[in-house]
């Protein structure tokens, strides 16, 4: 059994520090490792990004991330990048990482994803490039979604979770006002999920949403942002094989 | 009791007449987002004539930041707020997928 450990939305500030600290201290007790679901600051500054480096800084647990919408905010998505990593963690933007936990291999895909809805109620790639551009960026981030955790079915994981901040179903949103659904989330990151196949999805993003979902191929889907799950962060055991 | 989408003493404080509130919820979205907060997940709707502010901020200080805001934008309107502070505690249980 895999034990994961997962919150998004935490958007640190300089008056955050030492908030969640206490709290992820615990982590070996309950959890194999913690993803972090984007919006982890709140303008994607480096003083913010120091924040939250600080508090997960030498964790005894790996700690995977992926950035939100929040963590661009400032156009420096790299430099928040880097000072995430300089604290040991693993920042996924389209890519996979594998995690030795408990005994077995957990592959976890991330991305940040994007927008543009949900099928019948979704925006298209049609008209001004703007709005093209728009779907094609869900579209790459989609797509780069479905070959990682495509390739890390080929590396022998036991159990592969596609960890994004933008929600790739709408049952998740479920709280939130069903017209600011397509700036939430898209079902692209959903068919590349269904199409790769996942033991799990984890999200944020949508703090009105609400925690549980499934993709329409059956993958369970869990919004995790802080204001959702209402605590440092949630835990889900995942069996294998 | 007084219609508190009508503004209660708009010469006063050169506020924007009664046909304005929309626009007025609007800017506090507006400032909300842009200003020190950087705060897109909280609610304002009119709601039964009065403003109606919810949702949860990452720390106390935010709260506060808020409040003065959302009181700051939205003088002379009833509001009532309902924000919280997002919990920091470990979670008692795992869900056992």
């Amino acid at each position: 059994m895999i034990r994961v450990a997962a919150v998004g939305d935490i958007h640190m500030g300089p008056d955050s520090q030492g908030l969640l600290r206490p709290a992820f201290e615990t982590l070996p007790d309950c959890a194999d490792l913690l993803l972090l679901a984007g919006d982890l600051t709140r303008h994607g500054t480096q003083e913010e990004a120091r924040v939250v480096a600080q508090e997960v800084r030498d964790l005894p647990v790996p700690v995977v991330a992926v950035l939100g919408n929040h963590d661009h905010h400032d156009e420096q998505p790299d430099k928040v990048t880097a000072l995430l990593q300089d604290a040991g963690v693993t920042v996924l933007e389209g890519a996979g990482t594998v995690v030795e936990c408990a005994g077995a291999r957990l592959g976890i895909a991330g991305t940040k994803g994007f927008g543009g809805g949900f099928v019948g109620r979704s925006a298209g790639e049609f008209g001004e490039p703007l709005m093209k551009e728009f779907v094609r960026t869900t579209r790459r981030s989609a797509d780069s979604l479905r070959t990682a955790l495509e390739e890390l079915s080929r590396q022998g994981c036991a159990a592969r979770i596609a960890l994004t901040h933008f929600s790739p179903v709408a049952d998740t949103l479920a709280g939130e006002p069903p017209e600011i659904y397509p700036f939430l989330g898209s079902y692209l990151l959903a068919e590349a999920i269904d199409t790769a196949g996942a033991d799990l999805a984890v999200h944020g993003h949508a703090h009105l949403g609400s925690e549980h979902g499934m993709t329409a191929g059956g993958v369970r889907v869990r919004n995790v942002a802080q204001p959702v799950i209402r605590r440092a962060f949630n835990v889900y055991q995942l069996h294998t094989a | 009791m007084s219609d508190p989408a009508v503004p209660q003493d708009p010469a006063a404080r050169g506020a924007a007449p009664a046909e304005n509130v929309e626009y007025r919820v609007a800017h506090l979205h507006d400032r909300l987002a842009a200003e020190e907060l950087g705060e897109l997940g909280v609610r304002a709707e009119i709601r039964a004539g009065a403003i109606a502010v919810t949702g949860t901020v990452p720390s106390a200080q935010c709260r506060e930041t808020l409040l003065r805001i959302v009181h700051e934008e939205l003088t002379g309107l009833t509001v009532h707020t309902d924000i919280v502070v997002a919990e920091t505690a470990r979670p008692d249980h795992a869900e056992e997928l």
